[in-house]
């Protein structure tokens, strides 16, 4: 029919219409040229606004950062579509084009993005945001949201906190930073800190040893921590509930440890698994606060099960490996990513999808990757990796396990991250 | 006076017709029941026309893995061996000297004035077909389909649209481009007749467009359409 179809139109002189799908999506390459500076101020801070911008844009996954040694243009080119040689900019292979420019304005620094397409010429996006000059790379952040927001109309990651904690020669300290690793903030230090978890207004609960045994604490705005769970026996692995209104947490006495779930404030505790001789543990939230993933040995082995929130049948969701566990549900409700050990014995990330079970490997023959966390958007993960040396790292990569990104994090061994809003 | 036997064809004679008529249509009906009580007994699957297509995949020989275990990442497919590099023997003999040139002139090509000469006493050749065939007969139709397969998989080679296009947004985009080429497949004009409303896919369409030419000289009989109305590209992802 289709065939005859163009024999018809064909005989008319006329073409049929070729109709091409199935494209490849990939990440969009963009030109990045260094940031351009108006003074000596600016200058100083240029390194690092570039650097902070440059890790944005490479680690979020949609973007694929065009070396800039191959690029033809002057680095003097100005900022403006008219004094922009385009074809510079095409035969280098972008598609797009960014420009930034810094100028000092006081004790502020300015910054000015624009964004073009290369093959139309055009200025798509102009952006300009300001900070204090010690907060240069929360400048770059901004900038870097306003393009992500152009192009995805979501927000982006690049202004979100992460949790984690880094040893330390006598233990362990809870440390809240940018999304990069940068800026930390000191929240539980001294003795044995971990498991932290960021609540949907920011603050930090975690699980310190600092009375001997493990308890909850929380800190709201870096202030310092107080006690939230401490009722005599183990508290451990906390999780803020979508609208902050409660927290999951283990609580375990000899060989057993279930999930309990209580108000914010730790208070109005109620039991929710009653598996005695078995451990449960590694509560996390599904987005509308519903439900709770877990993990449970009550099966014999280490495995994810699903239960609401309110309590109830579980429901065993992981079925392969034999040791499966930190799961932590995607902010979009469809996946659950969690570490799970291999025959291999290597402790890699897997996603295994809520409704349909099945399960995708992310990482593969690179070292220990545990302990995944989902970007508030969803679309990155957060995890620690021993790719690099042998010490876990902090790492991030898209959901579907691409571009996989060490962060520019202080050196130290890492442990427990989370990412918050 | 008697009279012979009037013979006429139209004249009944006893046949065996109507009894065959009876059988024939007794067993036909007899095979058609047949069939029907034997497809109800052994139902096959009904065509789905809402199917998706079936993709198939040559597995490659091995243990089966656990089904229990983890999956595994598929390892990548390692490069095809590269080719050794022999060394052309070169026989120990000495190099001719290079004819010395005399004039800066271009030397004339024997061969080609030969096989000019040759053309220009041949007879035009001709095309092959049916003596009642169209102009745009069947071989020059399906060489045209041919062409328009050519410039969809080289388009559809260079597809590549950013990621940056949020899932939501992919369904709806359709863009529609009127293309010109030239006698030898160039691109005479790339003009987007029906924009998607996503500056980045145009761009993208445009662009594989751009990478993916030139096509190739087109056959004869597309050239002139080619060049003047052009063939219109209809994207989606």
């Amino acid at each position: 029919m289709i065939a005859s179809t163009a024999i018809l139109l064909l005989t008319l002189g006329q073409a049929p219409i070729i109709e091409i799908s199935g494209a490849n999506f990939r990440p969009l390459p963009i030109a990045l040229p260094a940031p351009l500076t108006q003074d000596d101020g600016s200058k100083k801070l240029a390194a690092e606004f570039d650097d902070a911008l440059k890790f944005d844009l490479a680690a979020c996954g949609l973007f694929q950062l065009l070396d800039r040694k191959s690029y033809l243009a002057d680095a003097k080119e100005g900022v403006t579509a008219s004094s922009i040689n385009f074809s510079n900019w095409s035969n280098v292979g972008a598609d797009a084009l960014v420009k930034a420019q810094l100028s000092i304005d006081g004790e502020m620094v300015r910054g000015d993005l624009r964004l073009f397409t290369v093959a139309a010429g055009k200025e798509e996006l102009k952006a300009s945001e300001s900070s204090s000059k010690q907060d240069v790379r929360k400048l770059a952040h901004k900038l870097a949201n306003a393009l992500y927001k152009f192009y995805t109309r979501e927000t982006g990651p690049f202004e979100t906190k992460i949790a984690w904690a880094r040893k330390t020669p006598a233990g362990k300290d809870v440390w809240l930073s940018d999304w990069d690793g940068r800026s930390g903030v000191g929240i539980g230090i001294g003795g044995i800190n971990t498991l932290p978890t960021i609540g949907p207004d920011g603050s930090v609960a975690f699980t310190s040893f600092r009375s001997g045994k493990p308890d909850l604490f929380v800190s709201k705005n870096a202030a310092a921590p107080k006690v939230l769970v401490a009722s005599g026996r183990m508290a451990t692995g906390v999780a803020f509930s979508p609208d902050g209104r409660r927290v999951a947490y283990s609580l375990a006495d000899g060989e057993s440890a279930q999930i309990f779930v209580a108000a914010a404030d730790g208070s109005s505790p109620r039991q929710l698994t009653n598996t005695p001789f078995f451990i449960n543990t590694s509560p996390s939230w599904s987005p509308d606060g519903k439900r709770l993933a877990f993990v449970s040995n009550r099966g014999g082995t280490p495995q994810v099960y699903v239960m609401s929130s309110e309590g109830g049948e579980a429901k065993r969701l992981t079925f392969q490996g034999n040791y499966n566990q930190t799961p932590d549900w995607s902010p979009r409700g469809d996946l659950i990513a969690f570490t799970a050990r291999d025959e291999r014995n290597a402790f890699d990330l897997f996603t295994i999808a809520v409704d349909s079970g099945k399960v995708t490997r992310l990482t593969q023959d690179q070292g220990n990757n545990e302990e995944p966390s989902f970007s508030p958007n969803g679309r990155l993960i957060l995890f620690t990796s021993t790719r690099n040396g042998g010490v876990p790292r902090l790492f991030v990569m898209t959901f579907d396990g691409n571009n996989q990104v060490e962060l520019p994090a202080e050196k130290g061994s890492y442990s427990t991250p989370d990412w918050g809003p | 006076m008697t009279t012979a036997p009037y013979q006429s064809l139209l004249s009944n004679r006893p046949s065996s017709m109507g009894t065959f008529m009876l059988v024939s249509v007794g067993a036909h009906a007899a095979v058609v029941a047949l069939m029907m009580v034997l497809s109800w007994l052994y139902e096959t699957p009904r065509v789905d026309l809402d199917q998706k297509p079936i993709t198939a995949s040559l597995v490659r020989q091995g243990k089966k893995r656990d089904e229990q275990l983890l999956p595994r990442k598929e390892p990548e497919a390692p490069p095809p061996p590269a080719e050794a590099k022999v060394p052309i023997p070169t026989p120990n003999v000495k190099p001719e000297p290079k004819p010395k040139v005399t004039s800066d002139k271009p030397q004339p090509n024997a061969k080609k004035s030969l096989f000019d000469a040759l053309n220009k006493t041949a007879k035009p050749e001709e095309l092959e077909g049916e003596e009642n065939g169209d102009p745009n007969g069947d071989s020059a139709k399906q060489e045209g389909e041919k062409y328009f397969g050519v410039i969809s998989g080289a388009v559809r080679r260079n597809y590549d649209v950013s990621n940056t296009i949020p899932e939501s947004e992919r369904i709806r985009l359709t863009a529609d481009v009127l293309i010109r080429l030239d006698a030898a497949g160039n691109l005479l004009e790339v003009k987007l007749t029906h924009s998607s409303g996503n500056d980045v896919f145009d761009g993208a369409v445009l662009g594989a467009i751009k990478k993916a030419a030139p096509f190739g000289p087109p056959p004869v009989h597309l050239k002139d359409t080619l060049k003047n109305k052009g063939v219109p590209l209809r994207f989606k992802p």
